[in-house]
């Protein structure tokens, strides 16, 4: 315990430092050095995006209304960014097979990020982890070109839309990539018996469209969880369609409320045999009032009972309910309850889930977070046995870009 | 012990990234650049004091009670301190006065950009009816009658007095109306504590939560450019179509140029129609996301502004007053 301490507190000394001395460097990731702007301009706590930074997306990274006004990438200041999040973790596992407790200083990830305009109204965007070796004080990552899309916006007003390549599909309801907790969406990474991780970033294409009247929506073409790698052969068949009403005024971000529905579509290929089609359905919210906002997800599943291996359909539903609070453009608290109801499947290693997560980020400047989080995970046994998984996360860390 | 240890060092860390958060900032608007000067109308010592006699000059207008300065009063920030100003015969124009502050940077002149620049703009109020109300016939007749002006036109520009002239007398007086040296000037200049802590708070949210930039840019914090903030919209019409009238592009109704800020502090009331009466009421529309209309800024949104950070906004944009113009009413000819 109390070696547990001293860490702690040369941890939160060490964080304070660093964060210090990286201030007279003040933000300047890709976007605000190309406008002279703030982060706080676009995210309401970075890498969170407020209302003004969901109409800035949307509109193929420009300013909006703004338009002719823009300057492309090759007038601008060179478009790179890196984000690297570090600090102590501690995360203990208990009855997971293959998991092994981590209780150290660790290097979470670095993510090279370039995005702009290459000319009117076609910008793109693109995030790149490069490959790390593991080792200690380093969690390894795998190089892979996480995201990489360019879009074609206002082909038809706001109405039309087509970003293609490889990008977060809409049919996150709420952003993966630009969540504030280190802990997961567990539904969106619960890979059902199809193997489709929500989660994961997709290649593809997709239509987006969204008018004044506060309705939006998106639909999209991806490979989903067919793997052109080891079925080549598998032609993309995967569809989803999402649309959204926003009430008020705002984007349902940080003003405003906001409701969308999700329908996905597509096929897999069991360990053996033909492809076979599942399906995901998906109701959500965001409400605000005031500095708080309320996100709520519910997602329903079913694959086929071949991709389950035995017994009849798989179903599984589940969601999140997450709870922000945002006092002030420095500060930001998070809590939330993910939740999902699965058939214990040995062979998938799926069961029901809960976790908890609670946290909270100090900005020294608007690209510099020191963050807390604690999140606590519970995986019912799919062994007969064998006893509930757990994990109890704890991390203190400096999550900055630059 | 260790946990009390672990406490003091977490307590230092924040107090001190606390305090060394308010120095930060943005500088993305930058001093004002040298005044532009037209190559037809360069900047001469007798030339602008014919202009600020023209200026002050109530003659110039059809009872002679309303001049320039009238409405766009040194004493009030260039401007006047009532929502819509009064014309001859007290009649009332439809929108707030301008400030002449600085006019010498805006490209095009007029809440809805009508003019290009000073020296189209100089003569358009003496013309109104609603303002000064005289023709540009009966403006040289008068003139012509008063030997001062005859003499001082014939020296400056080598003739009697013509439209044109007029204006650009005007014009020349009014690039010397600048506003500068401000505590935002000085600060970005290296003078660190030329702003309080709040207002450098407040140049961040500027910069940033306020979305404040993204149109008022620049030197002049300004982008010169049209936008709508659905100001006069009530049961689905626009009092005013603003920029519309001039462009009759429908995307244009209900826009108006973005005002500089330079000296706001000095020119309530503000907006185009006057209608708010303090910075903090501007302010106060701004975080409700402006006036819901169909042609409404799609910049525009909700900004959750905590009451601190609205106080701040507002000490940032008191920090944009410039140190007082020494310019007072000449004796006028006779």
């Amino acid at each position: 315990m109390r070696t547990r301490t001293m860490k702690l507190a040369f941890a939160t000394a060490a964080c304070a430092y660093l964060a210090l001395a990286a201030l007279p460097t003040d933000a300047i990731p890709v976007f605000p050095r190309k406008y002279g702007f703030n982060c706080i301009m676009c995210h309401s706590s970075y890498p969170r995006l407020n209302d003004y930074g969901i109409r800035y997306r949307q509109n193929g990274y420009q300013l909006p209304g703004r338009e002719n006004d823009e300057k492309t990438v090759l007038e601008s200041p060179a478009p790179f960014a890196m984000r690297i999040t570090g600090g102590l973790t501690v995360d203990q596992f208990r009855n997971t097979a293959g998991s092994q407790d981590i209780d150290q200083f660790q290097l979470n990830g670095l993510d090279i990020l370039s995005g702009g305009l290459m000319g009117r109204s076609i910008g793109y965007f693109m995030v790149y982890p490069p490959q790390i070796a593991q080792s200690r004080g380093v969690a390894g990552q795998t190089g892979t070109l996480e995201m990489g899309n360019v879009i074609f916006s206002n082909l038809a007003g706001t109405w039309l839309n087509v970003r293609g390549g490889r990008f977060e599909p809409a049919y996150d309801a709420f952003s993966v990539k630009r969540r504030l907790s280190f802990s997961p969406y567990e539904i969106y990474d619960f890979p059902g018996a199809s193997g489709l991780v929500m989660a994961d970033t997709q290649t593809g294409v997709e239509l987006t469209g969204y008018g004044r009247c506060g309705w939006k929506y998106a639909a999209g073409w991806i490979n989903g969880s067919s793997n052109p790698n080891t079925n080549p052969g598998d032609s993309p068949v995967d569809f989803y369609v999402r649309g959204v009403k926003v009430f008020g005024h705002g984007e349902g971000q940080t003003a405003g409320q906001r409701i969308g529905l999700t329908g996905y579509v597509g096929q897999a290929r069991p360990a053996a045999g033909a492809r076979q089609g599942f399906s995901r359905f998906g109701v959500d919210a965001s409400f605000n009032y005031s500095v708080c906002n309320l996100a709520i997800q519910y997602l329903q599943g079913v694959d086929n009972q071949a991709l389950a291996g035995a017994g009849g359909d798989f179903d599984f539903s589940g969601g999140f309910a997450e709870l922000n609070y945002l006092p002030t453009t420095s500060t930001v608290g998070f809590a939330r309850y993910d939740w999902v109801n699965s058939p214990a499947n040995a062979a998938l290693q799926l069961s029901d889930i809960t976790r908890w997560t609670i946290g909270g980020r100090y900005y020294f400047v608007d690209n510099v977070a020191l963050h807390l989080e604690y999140s606590r995970r519970r995986q019912c046994s799919f062994t007969p046995g064998l006893g509930d998984a757990t994990e109890a996360f704890f991390t203190t860390a400096l999550d900055f870009a630059f | 012990m260790k946990r009390f240890a672990f406490a003091v060092l977490a307590l230092a860390g924040l107090v001190g990234a606390v305090y060394m958060r308010a120095e930060g900032g943005f500088l993305s608007n930058g001093l004002l650049p040298p005044v532009p000067v037209p190559f037809d109308n360069p900047q001469t010592d007798a030339k602008i004091r014919l202009g600020k006699q023209l200026y002050f000059d109530p003659r110039l207008s059809s009872d002679n009670t309303v001049s320039c300065a009238k409405c766009h009063d040194p004493r009030c920030g260039w401007a006047d301190t009532t929502p819509v100003s009064e014309g001859v015969g007290h009649k009332k124009g439809g929108r707030n006065s301008p400030s002449v502050l600085n006019g010498a940077y805006v490209v095009p002149q007029f809440w809805d950009g009508r003019a290009l620049h000073l020296e189209k703009q100089a003569v358009g109020p003496v013309q109104n009816p609603l303002e000064m109300d005289l023709t540009i016939p009966e403006l040289l007749t008068r003139l012509n009658a008063i030997p001062g002006y005859a003499e001082q036109f014939q020296r400056v520009f080598g003739e009697g007095p013509t439209e044109e002239n007029v204006a650009k007398a005007i014009a020349a007086f009014e690039r010397t109306v600048i506003s500068t040296n401000s505590p935002y000037d000085k600060y970005i200049q290296g003078d660190l504590s030329a702003m309080s802590r709040a207002a450098v708070r407040g140049m961040d949210l500027f910069n940033g939560k306020g979305h404040c930039t993204t149109c008022h840019s620049g030197p002049t914090f300004s982008d010169s450019r049209f936008h709508n903030l659905g100001i006069g919209y009530r049961d689905g019409k626009l009092a005013d179509v603003g920029r519309y009238a001039v462009t009759k592009y429908p995307q244009d109704v209900g826009a108006f140029r973005t005002p500089g800020l330079r000296s706001v502090a000095l020119t309530p009331p503000y907006l185009h129609d006057g209608s708010e009466p303090t910075l903090e009421a501007v302010i106060e529309l701004y975080n409700r996301g402006g006036i819901p209309n169909p042609n409404l800024d799609p910049a525009m949104v909700p900004l959750n502004l905590t009451a601190r950070e609205k106080a701040d906004l507002v000490e940032f944009l008191k920090a944009l007053t410039g140190e007082p113009l020494k310019i007072e009413a000449p004796e006028l000819p006779k």
